[in-house]
């Protein structure tokens, strides 16, 4: 990639929408001049510093560990402060940048997550831990942990929430994230409410309602794979009491060194 | 999750049965499809049998899909119980409808 080639100026068109004065949504174009390295989000701060203050976004830590400034970037849900501009230019010098979709759009590209919030509380996402605490630290045999595939890594960001077709249908069924996060509770040893999940899970909005689509894969930035995940509390649901039984074993002896 | 058995379920019995279909339909002699041949066939009491799960499991399957699709849709997910009825009324009355015509079947 040539130094001009990074330094030349693009169309950033951005999907505005003011709900006081805008009865729908409109395209709104701007010219950026791109330096190296620069990322969807400076292209961002770029604008609203610069030429139009009122652009509106999400963002916090610009390090791809908040997930507040997830959007809609030239047809993919993805994070912008990850994303390099260089990267998404069209060929006719221009990246297509709105909000999340399938949300209701408060302004521009920030949406509205309660549905997300919502249904991800309903899993009851915290930790249910055994009531006898060991003084030393809980015990993970290494398969223990890569059973897990890294979802412990989600930044609840909703580029897979809102990149799911049934969502886009239903705002019932509990989502692709609350999902991921009951399938690492349920494979935590230290949970004591695999069973109280797997029912939850199990209802008309669970897991039997994912199409198995996979747009929450192609979505996720940080690369997880909650179909995997509700695969596998499909399976897991089948046979719950087993389950269950084997988890309360398994936590009796959470505190003693694992065999090698 | 009921539904979702349910489609698993008929979806291998439908492999079974659709495999048995298409060899004696298709890749045995006679190998052209008339009346009489269907009706040789359907008065045997074995394929009466058959055809009659062949019959259910289709119905089944297709009913508990369309339930999945229908219910996919917020509106229609909060009457599910309703729809879930109506669909059980539904395989029913066209399993009796379908297993009386292949019953009737005689040379
Ligand atoms: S699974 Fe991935 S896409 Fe979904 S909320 Fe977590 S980090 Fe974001
Ligand atoms: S600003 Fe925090 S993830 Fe992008």
């Amino acid at each position: 990639m040539s130094n001009n080639d990074t330094q030349r100026t693009v169309t950033v068109r951005i999907q505005r929408f003011n709900p006081d004065v805008d009865k729908k949504p409109h395209m709104q174009d701007y010219q950026v001049k791109m330096w190296p390295g620069m990322t969807i989000l400076d292209a961002l701060h770029e604008i609203k510093t610069h030429q139009d203050g009122s652009v509106t976004y999400r963002r916090s830590c610009r390090h791809g560990i908040c997930g507040s400034c997830a959007m809609h970037i030239n047809g993919r849900n993805t994070l912008a402060c990850k994303t390099p501009i260089i990267n998404e230019v069209k060929k006719n010098n221009t990246v297509t940048i709105g909000p999340l979709p399938y949300l209701p759009v408060i302004k521009d590209m920030v949406v509205d997550r309660t549905s997300f919030w919502e249904q991800y509380l309903r899993v009851k996402p915290w930790l249910i831990p055994p009531d006898d605490i060991p003084e030393r630290e809980f015990r993970m045999s290494q398969e223990e942990v890569d059973a897990l595939h890294d979802a412990e890594a989600c930044i609840m960001c909703g580029a897979c929430y809102s990149s799911c077709a049934v969502i886009g249908l239903n705002k019932k069924y509990l989502g692709p994230h609350a999902l991921l996060k009951a399938f690492l509770r349920v494979l935590d040893p230290r949970d004591t409410a695999p069973g109280e999940r797997l029912e939850i899970v199990s209802q008309a909005d669970g897991v039997a309602r994912c199409h198995t689509i996979f747009n929450c894969i192609d979505a996720c930035p940080k690369g997880l794979n909650p179909t995997q995940a509700i695969e596998t509390l499909r399976k897991l649901a089948q046979k719950r009491q087993k389950y269950e039984e084997a988890k309360a074993e398994r936590q009796k002896h959470l505190n003693e060194p694992i065999p090698s | 999750m009921l539904t979702f058995k349910l489609q698993r379920w008929s979806a291998i019995a439908l492999l079974v049965f659709l495999t048995i279909h298409m060899i004696f339909m298709h890749y045995v002699p006679p190998f052209h499809i008339s009346f009489d041949v269907v009706q040789a066939r359907l008065s045997t009491p074995t394929w009466k049998i058959i055809d009659i799960l062949f019959l259910f499991s289709v119905l089944v399957h297709a009913m508990a899909g369309s339930y999945q699709v229908i219910t996919d849709f917020e509106s229609a997910f909060n009457y599910r119980k309703a729809l879930a009825w109506a669909s059980v009324i539904i395989v029913i009355l066209a399993f009796v409808y379908g297993a009386k015509t292949i019953w009737a079947f005689q040379l």
